[in-house]
């Protein structure tokens, strides 16, 4: 039942050279759940399904978890533990070391003016430094261009929804409901349930979600988690939709 | 060395605006459980109870052992609870932590100290043997309402465990194996269940019943009532917290009663059903050595 | 002859673990969760690699002497074949809890409790390798693991897989072998008395066990292969268990 051309490999397992990109010019890229071992080993290290783009001359393995490991250039939504004389330290995961947010790294922000955050406020920022020896580092504004482009604080209550790695990523996607399958959040702002919320999506499994009504926070928030966790199709998901919409009144 | 992160501001502060009103994360009513499912396993006295994503498996077993000598007409029994990283990576082993301290505890005032077993039937030669029977609780996952998902637990694997026969002749004691005959159940005498409330608001007036893991991270206080089907009341506590009024405290007894006789259908149900599923033939009735009543 | 039963899995049972799975096989029933990697305390920190903690849990009563030797066991086998170079002072936390094990008898009306068989090894590192899959931890291989205990009956020596507890009660030696997806052996733990060609020959019968996965249109063979029946097909079940756990993942492409 596995595909031969997408198969699922378990950790170790051997990829077939035929499904490897050989592009005339570009170097192979490896995404996550790969290592290589030189000279021209490369192995799985995760069991889910080789996916590869011979235009793009790229590989990855395709799976779901939910223990979130810093990696640059991501958007996370963390939370503020503490503040040091230059840096904040935010939690991106639980039980692991936190990261740095420098005091200066807002929209604007000069030692006068720069947001004064308490522990247990919730940041949406950008992974700008994550490996293996060193604490990872976060910032909320554009380095190169000085704009926030949406990052900072969350302070307008609100509340922020557990998901699996997978199903944030989903959501990220540019084209989330017809790559990623998710239709809810559509759904649910759309004419069926014309409901009026914001909503930010952190790589890290978090979903915050704002609106003025609190029922319309818990309902979208519902729908989200129970798509994730039950599975659900797009057609399932628009049952769940009418569901909850019908509860609501 | 525990190191939970607490929830956010946004999180706290949400939880509260949706309770006052009236509203809870997953939808369901302030007075609403999560659905309990209970799994009896295949040996006696293993009860696995889910209360929606917190899970408890209670394991009970006897052991033949001299009685304590101040009791000597008395068997033994004990509660073992040990959270482990299981539990959530912030329990460490052999480090109790309030939360463990809280619900042994609980138990022991619940099970032990309600004679809802009773330890004279476990008393086998007066002084010299007698049945040590030891519950070890195992909590898989913590969402919340750790207490009244390890009570069921507790008395479920209680109430289905069977220990070996035993006859005495002429002051010599056999124990026969389940070969033999069929093991016996414990002298059961009342099936006592927690129900655990958590308070919030100012003063504490807004009262919600089995909370989930974030739920209890903002609660103002809270309160455990531990009682039988047949409303007596083996325990209470409220151990600070916030200040509840008397006449709301009385109106959670009552509601308790409500859940508990569900609780108790519930038990006596699935207690049935798995006495069924053993009993296909009817050889059962052959085995057992009991007399009917 | 014991009789096989096949092995059953299910994964991610715990919904709060970052990992989990329930194994069961041979009577044995254990529930694994895995977290991590997650910040190490100071005193188990490694500046070059992820340490490994494995706690095991007996069913009824606290765990001794014996849970503590399990552990040291798993903990270095598991260190081989997860990749702790990529974590450097971070903590990979296994918790393995026994539900459920054959020898329940009473044994002179003593239950024998807290007090781990040796042969329960086979299921706890099998299910700490469901637990670390379904948490995604990077692994450099995956791998199977069985018990053989070589029992001497009416003067007849017989290789006996995943022995009951009856068989390990009368078996000279008893054996527990795990090797890799690259059939490499990773663990061998004996007890007992045994000659060099005894253990050569629980050596042979293990690896069947763990490395022999019959290819899915291999019919004919399998049915002449005699000695392929004799024990369950792990790494076929550790297969087909990742790949149902994969396919419901990735329901939506």
């Amino acid at each position: 039942m596995a595909s031969t051309t997408r198969p699922t490999l378990l950790p170790g397992d051997e990829i077939p050279s035929s499904l490897i990109p050989s592009h005339p010019t570009k170097p192979l890229r490896l995404g996550p759940g790969l290592r290589h071992l030189p000279p021209s080993q490369i192995l799985p290290t995760v069991s889910g399904q080789l996916i590869t783009l011979p235009q793009k001359s790229s590989m990855w393995i395709e799976y779901n978890s939910s223990r979130y490991i810093p990696t640059q250039s991501d958007l996370v939504i963390g939370t503020i533990l503490r503040s040091g004389p230059d840096f904040y330290y935010v939690l991106l995961s639980p039980f692991t070391p936190p990261a740095t947010l420098p005091h200066l790294a807002f929209e604007g922000a000069t030692k006068k003016t720069r947001p004064q955050l308490n522990p247990g406020s919730l940041v949406y920022a950008r992974v700008t430094l994550a490996n293996k020896h060193m604490d990872p580092e976060v910032e909320c504004v554009s380095a190169t261009t000085g704009k926030a482009d949406g990052l900072g604080p969350l302070t307008n209550g609100g509340m922020v929804f557990d998901v699996s790695l997978g199903f944030a990523r989903r959501l990220l996607m540019a084209k989330s409901k017809e790559e990623g399958k998710i239709e809810v959040l559509e759904l649910l702002g759309g004419e069926e349930g014309k409901l009026s919320f914001e909503t930010a999506v952190g790589r890290n499994g978090k979903v915050w979600i704002g609106s003025e009504d609190i029922k319309t926070v818990v309902i979208v928030g519902r729908a989200l988690k129970e798509t994730d966790e039950k599975k659900l199709g797009v057609e399932a998901q628009r049952k769940l939709v009418r569901k909850l919409i019908k509860e609501m009144k | 060395m525990p190191r939970e992160a607490e929830p956010s501001l946004n999180e706290k502060q949400f939880v509260i605006q949706a309770l006052q009103e009236n509203l809870r994360l997953d939808g369901r009513e302030l007075e609403q459980y999560r659905p309990l499912e209970l799994t009896l396993g295949d040996q006696y006295g293993v009860a696995d109870a889910t209360l929606g994503k917190t899970r408890v498996l209670a394991k009970a077993s006897a052991e033949l052992t001299v009685p304590y000598t101040d009791r000597p007409l008395d068997g033994i029994f004990t509660i073992a609870t040990e959270l482990s990283p299981m539990t959530s990576p912030a329990f460490e082993l052999n480090r109790p932590t309030e939360t463990e301290v809280l619900l042994s505890r609980l138990l022991e005032k619940t099970v032990r100290r309600s004679n809802a077993l009773d330890t004279e039937s476990l008393c086998l030669i007066a002084g010299q043997k007698c049945w040590s029977v030891r519950v070890d609780v195992h909590v898989l996952s913590h969402d919340g309402n750790l207490i009244d998902a390890a009570c069921f637990a507790v008395v479920s694997a209680l109430r289905h465990f069977k220990k070996p026969d035993t006859s005495m002749e002429g002051g010599v004691l056999t124990v026969y194996t389940a070969a033999e005959r069929e093991p016996v159940p414990l002298s059961w005498l009342h099936s006592p269940f927690c129900v655990t409330w958590s308070f919030y608001g100012e003063q504490g007036e807004i009262a919600v019943l089995d909370a989930t893991w974030l739920e209890e991270q903002v609660r103002v206080g809270s309160c455990t009532i531990s009682l039988n089907r047949h409303g007596e009341i083996c325990q209470i506590s409220k151990l600070g917290g916030t200040p509840v009024e008397a006449v709301a405290l009385l109106q959670c007894s009552a509601v308790s009663l409500t859940k508990v006789k569900e609780f108790s259908t519930y038990l006596d149900e699935k207690l049935a059903e798995d006495a069924k599923r053993r009993n296909k033939g009817g050889l059962l009735a052959e085995l057992s050595a009991e007399n009917d009543r | 002859m014991t009789a096989t039963s096949e092995p059953e899995a299910a994964l991610g049972v715990l919904p709060r673990a970052d990992g989990s799975a329930k194994y069961s096989h041979a009577g044995y029933t254990v529930t694994a969760a895995v977290n991590g990697p997650i910040e190490a305390q100071r005193k188990d920190e490694n500046p070059y690699e992820a340490h490994v903690d494995v706690i095991v849990r007996p069913a009824a009563g606290v765990g001794g002497t014996r849970e503590r030797h399990l552990e040291s066991i798993l903990q270095s086998s598991l260190s081989h074949i997860i990749l702790i170079k990529n974590f450097p002072r971070s903590l990979i936390q296994i918790v393995l809890q026994v539900e459920d094990s054959p020898e329940n008898d009473y044994v002179n009306t003593k239950l024998v409790q807290g007090n781990l068989n040796f042969a329960i090894m086979p299921a706890l590192f099998q299910t700490a390798v469901l637990a670390l899959l379904s948490a995604g931890v990077p692994m450099r291989a995956t791998a199977t693991a069985t018990a053989v205990a070589v029992v001497f009956h009416d003067g007849v020596k017989r290789t006996v897989v995943d022995p009951s507890p009856r068989e390990i009660e009368i078996a000279r030696s008893v054996h527990v072998l795990a090797f890799t997806s690259h059939d490499e052996l990773l663990l061998a733990e004996s007890e007992g008395d045994f000659i060099v060609k005894e253990w050569d020959e629980v050596y042979e019968t293990a690896k069947k066990i763990c490395c022999h996965s019959a290819p899915a249109d291999d019919g004919m063979q399998m049915a002449l292969d005699e000695e392929a029946a004799a024990g369950p097909d792990m790494r076929h079940f550790l297969r087909s268990t990742m790949e149902s756990k994969v396919a419901a993942d990735l329901y939506w492409k």
